[in-house]
């Protein structure tokens, strides 16, 4: 079972890597753009210290290494998981989500398959550059179990994107296209690439457990920063993917089961 | 193979009055009104049986389709495929079904129809000697072999039709769902597409259900039709058997040696046959027509020759096409009936 939807997700991908490079322009301008997107997100947080030193206690390559989780984080969505855009506008309404219906192997795995975005590759490049710019300077020693559980905490990041974005596109089944909330949400995790500390309380609990932006990557991130006082809360934080992945199949399951029995 | 038990599919709708002022109240508060999309039908086809399921536009056709296909729950009612129910176990029954809905493509969009293909294989788990038999056979039938290289995208209706039928056939399905799979393409590559539905079922027994607008499809395609009006069956039976419930009416025209108009028609069978009026254009033209209940065509063409030296003869047949519109018509006639809820 499990090793016959690997058979099938790396054969999707060989093809949809064949049409990527069928349009290199298009793959090199995509990669480019994020690339350029995120080095000037950065490049904001480098004028602001230029100024200051410290904001709210928190240094510049302290700050650098969580905007790097989030970066990287992110790209494992935008790679991989980029077509939960798309439910909407591209499946349920134009009734192509039908032929998912059809064919024997789970429709969700069929239709995050779909599709694999280039665009995210200058998202994973820009973040590993920044993670690695900012490990030096954060005064703890890096081994093995170090790297390890970094790599842990950006996979839960990603898949905490994940989560959130296929709850809230599951919404389309109801609704159609819920593209714009699918989006405000979204917006949100912008929050989460600063210290949470710098919020007011009610949007830090709201970003720790209601929509768990702050598990991509202030948590994440806090676990390696000495004394930030959240050690701890970081470790939840492949326990809230997993937890966050559960939710979100569970509502997807149910909007399939009323999109299956309204079939708008 | 397909049995179908009083299903029933009723749709929600909100109602909404007209313009800007309607859709504002709507926001607030919502009338909806139950559409019965389909009522009570009942149907039993078996295993390599072709069925034509016809029907007007909204009659209920895709709605049924969807729910033997497992993409909708019914309301009520029972459907089984194969022993399967299709919306209970939809990856099961996917697996041995195969369809190919109008123009929605079933293949993948940006890459060669090979490596559709190819992706299917896995996807139904096809074995390989069995895949590389079958889409040779569908290669050399359907004539795909220059279009095997190119996107789907960049194919002519035709050639994407042809491409697609392939693929719902692929994995030797045991039922095929084909939803208007002529419309909107050229004779030539209709017969194309029928010759190549009829291959498959007489090779694999596949059994076929077939929804379309176009009666050739259906007069060469099926044995039986089913036609729906509003949610409900209307007819159910052989095509034959139709043509003579509603349309035993046959017309020989025959071209005499001679001129008509001292034509009388032959006393053995004056009973059961009538002579239509002359046209003035063709004064060697007789056109009898009689019901085929009474009396067979070749009688009437035997008694005839006896009697007259006749030069040439045609024999118009009811057209299954007047026959089905007349039912629709008749049908259409029925009031919608609605209920409101709140």
């Amino acid at each position: 079972m499990l090793s016959r939807y690997t058979k099938l997700y790396y054969l999707f991908c060989k093809q949809n890597l064949k049409v990527m490079l069928e349009y290199r322009m298009d793959f090199l301008l995509g990669v480019l753009s994020v690339m350029l997107q995120q080095f000037a997100g950065i490049f904001f947080v480098k004028i602001v210290f230029d100024h200051i030193h410290a904001l709210n206690g928190w240094t510049f390559y302290e700050i650098l290494f969580i905007y790097g989780i989030a970066a990287t984080g992110r790209s494992i969505h935008h790679i991989f998981f980029d077509n939960l855009w798309t439910l909407g506008w591209q499946y349920i309404r134009p009734g192509k989500f039908d032929r998912l219906l059809i064919r024997p192997i789970n429709p969700l795995f069929h239709f995050i398959a779909d599709r694999l975005q280039q665009d995210g590759f200058g998202q994973l490049f820009i973040g590993i550059i920044v993670i690695g710019t900012a490990m030096p300077h954060l005064g703890i020693s890096w081994g093995i179990l170090e790297f390890f559980i970094l790599v842990v905490m950006i996979i839960a990041s990603g898949f905490i994107f994940v989560a959130i974005n296929l709850f809230f596109a599951t919404l389309s089944f109801w609704m159609v296209d819920s593209l714009p909330i699918v989006w405000t949400i979204f917006n949100l995790s912008d929050f989460a690439r600063y210290p949470l500390t710098i919020y007011h309380k009610g949007i830090r609990h709201f970003l720790t457990w209601i929509v768990p932006y702050g598990f991509t990557a202030f948590y994440p991130a806090a676990y390696f920063i000495k004394g930030s006082g959240f050690e701890r809360l970081a470790l939840l934080t492949p326990v809230v993917a997993i937890f966050s992945c559960i939710i979100a199949y569970w509502f997807w399951n149910r909007g399939l089961k009323a999109f299956t029995s309204t079939g708008s | 193979m397909i049995v179908v038990k009083n299903l029933e599919k009723h749709y929600k709708i909100a109602k909404r009055d007209p313009g800007l002022r309607g859709a504002i109240k709507s926001l607030f508060h919502r009338k909806f009104e139950t559409k019965k999309a389909v009522k009570k039908i009942n149907m039993h086809i078996k295993a390599g049986e072709m069925v034509g399921y016809i029907g007007a536009n909204g009659a209920g056709k895709s709605t049924t389709i969807k729910m033997l296909t497992g993409i909708l729950t019914p309301t009520s009612g029972e459907v089984k495929v194969n022993g399967i129910i299709p919306y209970e176990n939809r990856q099961q029954n996917a697996s041995h079904i195969g369809a190919v809905f109008g123009q929605r493509t079933q293949l993948f969009w940006d890459i060669p129809v090979r490596e559709s293909y190819e992706l299917l294989k896995h996807i139904y788990e096809i074995p390989q000697a069995q895949y590389e038999e079958t889409l040779k056979e569908f290669v050399d039938v359907l004539h795909l072999e220059p279009l095997l290289g190119i996107p789907v995208r960049q194919l002519s209706l035709g050639q994407k039709m042809r491409c697609e039928l392939a693929a719902a056939f692929l994995h030797r399905p045991k039922v095929v769902y084909l939803d208007e799979p002529t419309i909107g393409l050229d004779v030539a590559v209709k017969v194309r597409i029928r010759a190549f539905i009829k291959q498959m079922n007489a090779r694999y027994g596949t059994t076929v259900l077939l929804t379309t607008h176009d009666m050739q499809d259906i007069e060469e395609i099926c044995q039986r039709i089913i036609i729906i009006d509003d949610g409900s069956v209307i007819y159910d039976g052989s095509i034959q058997d139709i043509k003579s419930q509603f349309g035993d009416k046959r017309v020989i025209h025959f071209e005499l040696e001679d001129a008509a108009d001292s034509f009388v028609l032959p006393e053995t069978i004056s009973e059961v046959t009538e002579v239509l009026p002359r046209s003035d254009e063709d004064p060697h033209l007789v056109s009898l027509s009689f019901s085929n209940k009474n009396i067979s065509g070749a009688e009437v063409i035997h008694t005839m020759m006896n009697h007259y030296s006749v030069a040439d003869l045609t024999i118009a047949d009811a057209k299954i096409e007047t026959i089905v519109e007349e039912i629709y018509g008749r049908g259409m006639k029925k009031e919608v009936q609605h209920e409101e809820i709140h």
